[in-house]
């Protein structure tokens, strides 16, 4: 029979000081779980794991292979053995969550942290019925809005990838974001609670998210955490949320990019950080470094058409709201200002001068060359 | 010691609306003790869906889906339970979904029900196909808002009463280790189904022994009903784990050895469409009858190769995941290999149709409970419908007694015992393996108490049993740790399915008819003159004693039960 070697996390806090490895010899066969499980059987019976419903429904059985998150049920040893071409099978617990023995992990701590962001649905009472006899009308279609949220099953598999998670303790976790937003977008949840969560969820480190994407790819339901985080900011900037350096800075994305079709690297620390010195030290430093730079992106030809688009896929992705048009329009100033005409007929210009040379010339004498 | 007034033991879907209604119905200190986190419960493994006659299921009525729970139960279950919880339907239905949880629709917003075995009308309410999984997370997030206090990864070990009241619980801190004694009023016992008898051959997760069914067995209560076992005809001839009926539904054929098609000599219009139980019978009767596949010729196949590899993945992802991951077949150029698998307990602790026990303050709720509102066979979909209303319904009563209830004084004896036996447990010589005696349990409880059943087999079955629970106590826990320790565990489960085997076994043998689940190849007819009544098993000084018990008809009288 074909055989591999797991090499097993053991860590007893009451028995050992430091934790080590214990290799076991298990056959290539069934899954992941199934060699756990004749390890207790027929090598070792004081191996610690946890396991339930051995058929990928009831997430306890998350740990690492090879330093990636899996889920044991789910796991064929014959895969694990091709992946990894013969080499020894490395065995660790979850990451980010303190060892209680061996592969289980202490999982009280991330729940907590998922209650503050009030994961449950707090009725509406001019949605759902008060009366328990009285069934409330949901249309088919309103499902759609949190049918991979609901595919959560606690498993802590993108806590224990989270980048977030190891860099800020109080930040949540990808799944309680998912678990949060799921009421989000749910007609029937009250809009005070909506509200709160926003704020509960923001002190939680909604802004601490760094777009990894890591717990979308080990997420084993299907659930998107990044995305639903992206989509609680977007929610959290048309509610007014806007003080926070992550919501400032996307509000400079969403803004610059419509304006002009790009972000502004001079502008950015003085909108999302507030300093307003960053401008004049970062020109100069450029400057001196021979680097050219524009205090406004250079207008490009055709951008009132990218407007439309741009704003046709807002809109579609329902963020429309996220714009600021008196930032835009103040934006749009001061193209003009430096262009000297309104923003319309400047793009024209740039572009049929920009062919005699004439402006461009000019330009780059103001502000320092193409812009690439 | 820990002191509450009502404490629920088990977080799956019982033991969470118990909780919910007993949180949001007093300010008693109420707790949910659980030997798993609540979200891992078995209940998330439902995925058909749950029976309920709703405000615009026109045509259909509590009267008509309680006449099918009878007939399915083969005229076993008490009309008077039934009634109950046919009627509460609607209510649990809309309340589940008023808290969130996310059934699947109608185009006009409304639950969509679909039709299910033994139902005269499309009366299951789903979820897409995990409902259960759906209901188990909502009633979790549910408990959160509530502020419920979980005892996560507590394993129950006594129950203590005075013989009229609860008076407290033993149990074992899986993560910290350590026997506590727990004092409270009253107690739900909502701990599962005990189907891991059958060890390997169930379709129920790792932990579903029966737990709170044992410690009541132990505590001097009454079981009902412990022989009534559902199979379900395809389980993985390895693992025991469903395959959906849905492959046979997408035109899956069942073969035997030779390769032929046998249902025809068994269903011939239906074929392999024929209702569960007797797919399961023709199944276990091919196995018998040495026309089995593979080298033991321990399993039927079911082959789904003339479907084609497209229409495979579009309808039945998930079964050929779980052929290639569990079964090492893939089920697009091979048949798979399949056997009937043990799936529901409709046995267990004895109440009455409240859900109260001959003890005051002790309840019991969900598969664990013999109300009765299965009998001798549960129809798809009832198993939900009863948890919910059975959680509800005893969270009600206990809510109820504990108000007014008196203080209760639980003897630290009991602890002690405990604690004395967990050290006896460990410090055993360790004459026996529990890897290879509960495969003999497990193997026992197949062959004479599987699909049929014949007297003099079940006589020597039961010898096995007593045996093997006479062996159990040589068993030795290795890992002398206090911190999570899964080696003490998986021992205390064990125990608990040698204390529980018999309980199936003895009225198994006593029941000389085929009723429901339990059929008799002696005995192939249904006898109301000498059967129409529940089996009473009770533990009175080590064994195991037989009584019976009326059935409670009102309104549907017995008939033949045909389809």
């Amino acid at each position: 029979m074909e055989t591999a070697t797991l090499k097993v996390f053991r860590f007893d806090p009451d028995k050992d000081k430091v934790p080590y490895y214990q290799d076991y010899e298990v056959p290539v066969e069934g899954t992941l779980l199934n060699a756990l499980l004749y390890i207790k059987d027929n090598l070792d019976p004081t191996l610690s794991f946890r396991a339930f419903c051995r058929s990928e429904v009831c997430g306890s059985c998350a740990m690492k292979v090879n330093g990636k998150t899996k889920l044991a049920c789910k796991t064929p040893m014959k895969e694990l053995v091709e992946t990894w071409k013969g080499k020894p099978l490395r065995i660790d617990p979850l990451d980010h969550l303190k060892v209680i023995r061996d592969l289980v992990v202490d999982i009280d701590k991330p729940i907590e942290k998922m209650k503050t962001l009030i994961p449950w649905l707090v009725p509406d009472p001019r949605v759902v019925p008060t009366d328990p006899m009285h069934e409330s009308i949901i249309y088919p279609e309103e499902l759609e809005a949190y049918k991979d949220q609901i595919h959560c099953m606690l498993c802590f598999s993108c806590y224990s990838a989270c980048e977030a998670v190891e860099d800020y303790e109080r930040y949540r976790g990808p799944f309680a974001f998912s678990r949060a937003y799921r009421f989000q977008v749910d007609r029937r949840d009250i809009e005070t609670a909506k509200e709160k969560r926003i704020r509960y969820a923001i002190s939680g480190g909604l802004w601490s998210c760094v777009q990894c994407q890591k717990c979308l790819y080990v997420c084993p339901k299907g659930v998107k955490p990044a995305e639903d985080i992206q989509n609680l900011r977007g929610q959290a900037v048309r509610k007014g949320f806007t003080d926070k350096p992550g919501a400032k800075k996307l509000k400079h994305y969403v803004d610059w990019i419509y304006a002009t079709g790009q972000i502004n690297r001079l502008y950015l620390p003085e909108e999302v950080y507030g300093n307003r010195e960053a401008r004049e030290k970062l020109t100069k430093a450029y400057e001196e470094m021979g680097v050219e730079v524009w205090e406004v992106p250079k207008p490009t030809k055709g951008l009132m058409k990218f407007r439309d688009i741009y704003l046709e896929i807002l809109s579609k992705e329902e963020k429309a709201l996220d714009l600021d048009f008196s930032h835009v329009r103040k934006i749009d100033k001061m193209v003009s200002d430096i262009f000297k005409a309104d923003i319309c007929t400047i793009v024209d210009r740039v572009h049929e001068e920009g062919k005699g040379g004439k402006l461009i010339e000019k330009l780059k004498g103001l502000f320092g060359g193409d812009n690439g | 010691m820990l002191e509450y007034d009502i404490v629920i033991v088990g977080g799956g879907g019982a033991g969470l609306y118990a909780a919910l209604w007993a949180a949001e119905n007093t300010i008693l200190k109420v707790a949910v003790m659980t030997k798993v986190y609540p979200t891992r419960s078995h209940t998330g493994a439902a995925e058909g869906g749950i029976n309920a006659v709703l405000t615009h299921s026109i045509g259909d009525s509590p009267e008509a889906h309680a006449y099918d729970t009878v007939k399915g139960s083969d005229f076993l279950a008490d009309q008077d339970a039934v009634d109950i919880m046919c009627k509460m339907g609607a209510a649990v239905i809309y309340d589940i979904a008023h808290r969130g949880v996310p059934f699947s629709r109608r185009p006009d917003g409304r639950i969509a029900q679909r039709p299910f075995g033994g139902a005269s009308f499309p009366r299951t309410c789903y979820a897409a196909d995990k409902t259960g999984f759906y209901i188990l997370q909502t009633l979790y997030e549910q408990c959160l808002k509530n502020n419920v206090t979980f005892l996560n990864e507590w394993f129950l070990l006594s129950i203590i009463h005075n013989g009229e009241r609860v008076e407290g619980l033993t149990a074992w801190d899986i993560r910290n280790g350590g026997v506590h004694l727990i004092k409270t009023k009253a107690v739900i016992l909502a701990t599962g189904g005990h189907a891991r008898i059958y060890w390997n051959r169930t379709s129920n997760a790792l932990g579903n022994t029966g737990d709170g069914t044992a410690a009541a067995l132990r505590a001097g209560l009454p079981l009902k009903d412990m022989e009534f076992i559902q199979f379900h005809p395809t389980g993985l001839a390895k693992t025991g784990i469903l395959v959906t009926e849905g492959a046979r539904g997408e035109g899956g054929y069942l073969r035997n050895r030779d390769g032929e098609r046998f249902m025809k000599r068994y269903a011939p219009e239906k074929m392999e469409l024929a209702p569960r139980d007797i797919v399961a019978r023709a199944i276990q009767t091919e196995i018998d009858e040495g026309r089995g596949c593979g080298p033991r010729g321990d399993y039927i196949c079911l082959d789904l190769t003339h479907l084609g590899e497209e229409r495979i993945n579009e309808r039945l992802p998930q079964t050929r995941e779980h052929a290639i991951l569990y079964e090492g077949v893939d089920p697009v150029r091979e048949p798979i290999p399949i056997a009937p698998t043990a799936h529901y307990s409709m046995g267990g602790i004895d109440t009455d149709k409240l859900g109260r026990t001959g003890i005051k303050g002790l309840y019991a709720a969900g598969e664990c409970a013999c109300v009765s509102v299965h009998g001798a066979n549960r129809l798809g979909g009832n198993s939900l419908l009863d948890v919910l209303v059975y959680g509800r319904l005893t969270a009600l009563e206990a809510v109820k007694y504990a108000d007014e209830a008196p203080e209760t004084n639980p003897s630290v004896a009991k602890q002690k015992d405990d604690e004395r036996r967990i050290l006896e447990l460990m410090e055993s010589e360790g004459k026996e393996k529990l890897p290879e005696l509960r495969r003999e349990l497990g193997e026992t409880m197949m062959k004479h108490f599987g699909v049929f059943r014949e007297e003099s087999s079940m006589k020597k079955g039961l010898e096995k049993l007593m045996e093997i629970r006479e062996r159990a106590k040589h068993v030795k826990v290795h890992d002398t740790g206090k911190r999570f320790n899964t080696d003490l565990i998986s021992v205390l489960e064990f125990l608990n399915l040698v204390d529980l085997a018999p309980a199936v076994a003895v009225p198994a043998i006593e029941r000389r008819e085929s009723r429901g689940s339990h059929a008799r190849r002696d005995y192939p007819n249904r006898d109301d003159k000498n059967f129409l009544k529940h089996s009473v098993v009770e533990l009175k000084n080590g064994e195991y004693k037989l009584s019976w018990k009326p059935v409670k008809i009102t309104k549907f009288p017995p008939e033949e039960r045909k389809y």
